[in-house]
């Protein structure tokens, strides 16, 4: 507990007198909120202080630098909650980027309309999140969405899927495999309405829990149904449904959404086991979806040893629109880098940001489609993530390992 | 076909959970510990032989005995740091040193698993498999890994067979299990013997721990799972009773199989849980345990 | 220290800590000692249960758990105000112990502290295999929030942790928590003695649950949503146990006071990020190995004991 506490005050004024005499003003604070020992979460805060040192090497924002002030909140939302309260109210940031994990965002979500923080979401999904701005905006539009919806991405891998695996293998039959979490409620009830669609007939649905360790069983019900494809959803589990889908020599393609497998450490934690799983993203190393691409990656591996994972290409672009948010709003007044974020309009590492209004459904998401952010299927092959899909930025042809079975 | 999945799926689990819990109650025999850092033990053992055979390129067999050896020292620093000093207390008053080592085992399988975290991340680790490719048993498409697995698990179980019943000091481990007084009488010095059973459980938790790498694939977030799953066996099946921790090893394997391919995978551990309270309630010795 | 004294100065600290917010405090330590008074009530919950009945209760969340969920589901389904939806949670989480604790009281030892722990895995399986109705991994959000201003939210787990902590320690240096003690200790000489132990250890395990719910539903209207990794998961009950042993068993306050210091600890150690929860394990460890009386041990120490 504080003790002197009526010291602080002037304590503080007196340092920043002095500061202010000798240098410029104290700087801007960014709050980034995000498990640092879990591999999609660990890129969040690197990704974030890489774009913050580029900032201030070419002299920060307004005269002020940016300082980025990581948390560890474990996943856990108790413990985001309690980040989220000290970054507001001890540390006194001007924005939180908060973690990649559904749950934990709509457990802050009422915390940043009660504490008027504004604040983004690099990599959680949920729709919930962009619709609860969307239900009360007035209270709720300090939360911005900045990763794709689930119901978006399940669009664009069904986009991906029509192209690589209906037209391309003659694929007509699925099983759907997804983890029960927040984000995969409206990313499977999209999956179910957009695979018919592009003539995949889904022929199970398998909903599994985040804490399954032998998959297994799993496999064998999938295998009894005999479909030609599984189409996933997971992101707290990777490396054990993968390892164990090798391991088993499940004859049946992977494809769809597996977050893990976006980091390059992924090859490494299963082995090479991930050879062969197609995964969808918005951005992958070596492939120039926009100018910015390629320097972050090759920045980021340069500086951290890795490949950054998906929430780490949205952190680093976040920082930047942040620092373009206080630049046009003048300053770090709340409301008015709300109004500022939300004539964003910025071409980022993951392509162009627009972010959809209050008349939108999804308030506060970013626009999807060409000319802004579209997704990518990218594929394990030989160690590396080759982009299959679209053909546009496609580095090579979608490949699986023999024991693989396709219609054609 | 769907039986006999369960049927080999099921022995590849068991004989797994077999190995781990025989060390679990072993040392509950000898010292009367329930170590509650065993899920760390087994999961120390799998991402040190994940780190040696992958970085390292040391291949899966050396890797994996690199594994076990870490298991074994962890194992023995358990002991040493955690486990002798709280019973050899004498601010600690007698009746009130099973909570404290099982707080003191706990307040250390959680610094295990933090450190783990830490260096490595707490996303799962596959070591490399033993044998690879997968071979056809009577049209059942199974991992040669999980054959593998299973003999090693038996051999490993049966070399403690040997080692118990037919050399000195295996004589002692199992006298001390029964009367830990009368064996100083005899002139036995308990302290080697302590020595002693923790090396075994170091390297039967640190055998467990590597195959369920190559197996399953281990997360340092599985550690408390591990521990509670060894502790439920070993109390099914009768504290301290190495026969006991086997069959109930089965038991548990082949429940939670065939609730996982028939039912739902989501729940496997549910039926266990329940049996393990109507168990306890009914038959507190456990299922072969003396009173 | 004579009870009395430490009735008063507990009452005193209890008095300064409530003019904290008029000190400058900020809205942040606030919060952050919001969670430890609730965390503080779990503790000393369990050290009745612990540190007079005898009794290693594993699953202090299965407790805390069954009166969140209560609560949580009464207010999101039912839209029942927060008056109502705490005090049923409360008794919730007392129905649930009594199922729990009539069988598993004939029980002892490891077999006792087993099934409390499987009580915990069975409600989080529960939890999550009815996931349509109870929010399952992801957690209900709930309507109403006991009030967003940190102070007010401040006083509320204050005064609960005062009035909890104060009854529950005037509990235990009552004849009852003699009595309590002297079960824990060797309860064939108690019931020798003429002693309902049962009777007794029942009780303890009833005002245990009372206090254990009441917080866990007060909880979660603090946080705003109820999900198992908030009040149910075993980590939230290994929480509560290292606390309650870090303070000093068999203290009462002593379980808040390690409440406190684990929660400001991990937080101080913030700028370590991942490593806190090991910096935090080994203090523990150091302290049980070294001081075990833990750190009011030698404060609270009966006379004679």
């Amino acid at each position: 507990m504080k003790t002197g506490h009526w010291m602080l005050p002037a304590a503080a004024a007196f340092v920043g007198l002095a500061f202010n005499a000798a240098n410029a003003a104290p700087p801007i604070k960014i709050g980034v909120i995000a498990e640092s020992s879990s591999v999609s979460g660990a890129s969040i805060p690197k990704a974030a202080q890489l774009a913050a040192d580029e900032i201030n090497a070419k002299g920060g924002v307004l005269g002020r630098k940016i300082e980025i002030v990581a948390y560890d909140d474990h996943n856990s939302a108790t413990d985001a909650v309690r980040a989220f309260q000290r970054a507001a109210r001890e540390d006194k940031v001007s924005f939180v980027i908060a973690s990649y994990i559904s749950e934990v965002v709509l457990a802050l979500e009422p915390w940043s309309a009660r504490l008027h923080m504004p604040m983004i979401t690099p990599g959680a999904a949920s729709d919930e999140i962009s619709h609860n701005i969307y239900k009360n905006y007035n209270h709720m539009k300090y939360v911005f969405h900045g990763y794709l919806p689930s119901t978006f991405i399940a669009d664009s891998v069904c986009d991906g899927a029509k192209d690589l695996l209906v037209d391309g293998h003659g694929v007509k039959t699925a099983v759907v495999m997804s983890e029960d979490a927040a984000w995969t409620l409206p990313l499977d009830n999209e999956y179910l309405k957009c695979l018919p669609k592009i003539g995949i007939k889904v022929l199970d649905h398998i909903r599994l829990s985040p804490d399954t360790t032998d998959f297994t069983p799993i496999f064998n019900r999938i295998e009894a149904k005999k479909p030609d494809v599984i189409i996933t959803g997971i992101s707290h589990v990777g490396v054990q449904p993968t390892v164990q889908w090798a391991a088993q020599h499940v004859p049946i393609p992977m494809f769809g959404v597996s977050s893990q497998a976006t980091t390059s450490t992924f090859w490494k934690d299963t082995n090479g086991a991930t050879d062969g799983v197609a995964f969808q993203t918005v951005a992958s190393p070596g492939v120039p979806v926009t100018p910015k691409t390629n320097p972050f990656t090759n920045e980021y591996t340069k500086k951290f040893g890795a490949t950054p994972s998906y929430a780490g290409y949205t952190s680093y672009d976040d920082v930047y629109m942040i620092a373009d948010a206080i630049k046009a709003a003048g300053g770090t007044n709340p409301d008015k880098l709300v109004t500022a974020m939300e004539k964003t309009n910025y071409v980022g590492t993951i392509g162009r940001y627009v972010f959809n209004g209050k008349e939108s459904p999804f308030t506060h998401t970013f626009k999807v489609g060409k000319g802004y952010v579209t997704g990518l299927m990218v594929q394990w092959q030989n160690g590396k993530q080759v982009t299959i899909w679209p053909p546009d930025v496609a580095q090579g042809k979608m490949t699986f390992p023999s024991f693989v079975k396709l219609p054609k | 076909m769907k039986a006999l999945q369960i049927l080999i799926d099921g022995f590849a689990i068991s004989s797994l959970y077999a190995t781990g819990a025989i060390g679990f109650t072993l040392i509950f025999g000898v010292s009367g510990v329930l170590n509650l850092s065993h899920g760390s033990i087994m999961v120390t053992a799998a991402v040190v032989a994940w780190l040696v055979a992958g970085s390292f390129g040391a291949g899966a067999y050396g890797g994996a005995l690199v594994g076990i050896a870490a298991a074994v020292i962890v194992s023995l620093v358990t002991y040493g740091l955690v486990v002798r000093p709280i019973q050899h207390s004498r601010t600690i008053a007698r009746e009130e040193k099973e909570i404290f080592v099982l707080t003191g085992t706990l307040l250390w399988g959680i610094m295990v698993q933090e450190a783990i975290a830490y260096i490595f991340t707490n996303n799962p680790k596959t070591v490399l498999p033993l044998i690879g490719g997968v071979v056809n048993l009577l049209g059942v498409r199974t991992p040669a890994n999980e054959i593998a697995i299973a003999a090693i698990a038996w051999i490993a179980m049966g070399l403690l067979w040997l080692l118990v019943n037919r050399t000195r000091g295996g004589k002692a481990l199992m006298a001390a299990a029964i009367n830990p007084r009368g064996l100083t009488l005899c002139g036995f010095e308990l302290g080697s013997i302590h020595l002693l059973v923790w090396t075994i459980y170091g390297v039967l938790a640190g055998v467990a721990g590597v195959l369920l790498g190559s197996f399953l694939g281990v997360s340092s977030d599985n550690a408390g799972q591990l521990t509670a799953s060894a502790f439920s066996i070993v109390v099914l099946g009768g504290l301290g009773s190495v026969t006991g921790s086997l069959v109930a090893a089965y038991v548990v394997g082949y429940l939670e199989s065939i609730t996982a391919y028939l039912v739902n995978p989501s729940i496997r551990t549910v039926p266990v849980l329940v049996l393990l309270v109507i168990v306890v309630y009914l038959r507190p010795q456990g299922l072969l345990g003396r009173r | 220290m004579r009870t009395r004294n430490i009735f008063l100065s507990a009452l005193g600290v209890a008095v300064l800590m409530a003019l904290l917010p008029f000190l400058g405090v900020g809205g942040y330590v606030l919060g952050l000692l919001t969670s430890a008074f609730y965390f503080g009530v779990f503790a000393m919950g369990w050290d009745l249960l612990f540190g007079f009945a005898g009794e290693v209760n594993f699953g202090p969340s299965f407790l805390i758990g069954v009166g969140a969920y209560t609560a949580g589901l009464l207010n999101h389904y039912a839209h029942w105000p927060i008056v109502a939806c705490v005090p049923l949670g409360a008794l919730a989480a007392v129905v649930a112990g009594l199922l729990l604790a009539v069988p598993a009281l004939r029980l002892s030892g490891p077999y006792f502290g087993l099934v409390t722990l499987v009580a915990v895995l069975l409600l989080q399986n529960v939890i999550v295999i009815f996931a349509g109705f109870t929010g399952g991994e992801i957690g209900l959000d709930l309507p109403d929030v006991l009030a967003i201003s940190s102070r007010v939210n401040y006083w509320y787990a204050l005064g609960l942790a005062t009035v909890v902590g104060l009854a529950l320690f005037a509990l235990s240096r009552s004849a009852v928590g003699l009595i309590l003690q002297a079960s824990g200790q060797d309860a064939v000489e108690a019931a020798a003695l003429g002693f309902n132990v049962v009777r007794h250890k029942l009780a303890a395990f009833c005002i245990s649950a009372l206090v254990s719910g009441l917080a866990g539903a007060m909880l979660i209207f603090y946080l705003g949503t109820v999900s198992t990794d908030s009040v149910v998961d075993i980590a939230i009950g290994v929480q509560v146990i290292i606390a309650a042993v870090l303070g000093g068993r068999r203290t009462i306050l002593g379980a808040a006071v390690g409440a406190v210091f684990l929660i400001v600890a991990g937080e101080l150690l913030r700028p370590v990020g991942q490593l806190s929860s090991f910096i935090v394990s080994a203090v523990a460890l150091l302290v049980i190995l070294f001081f075990p009386g833990g750190l009011l041990g030698r404060v609270i120490v009966r006379e004679g004991a």
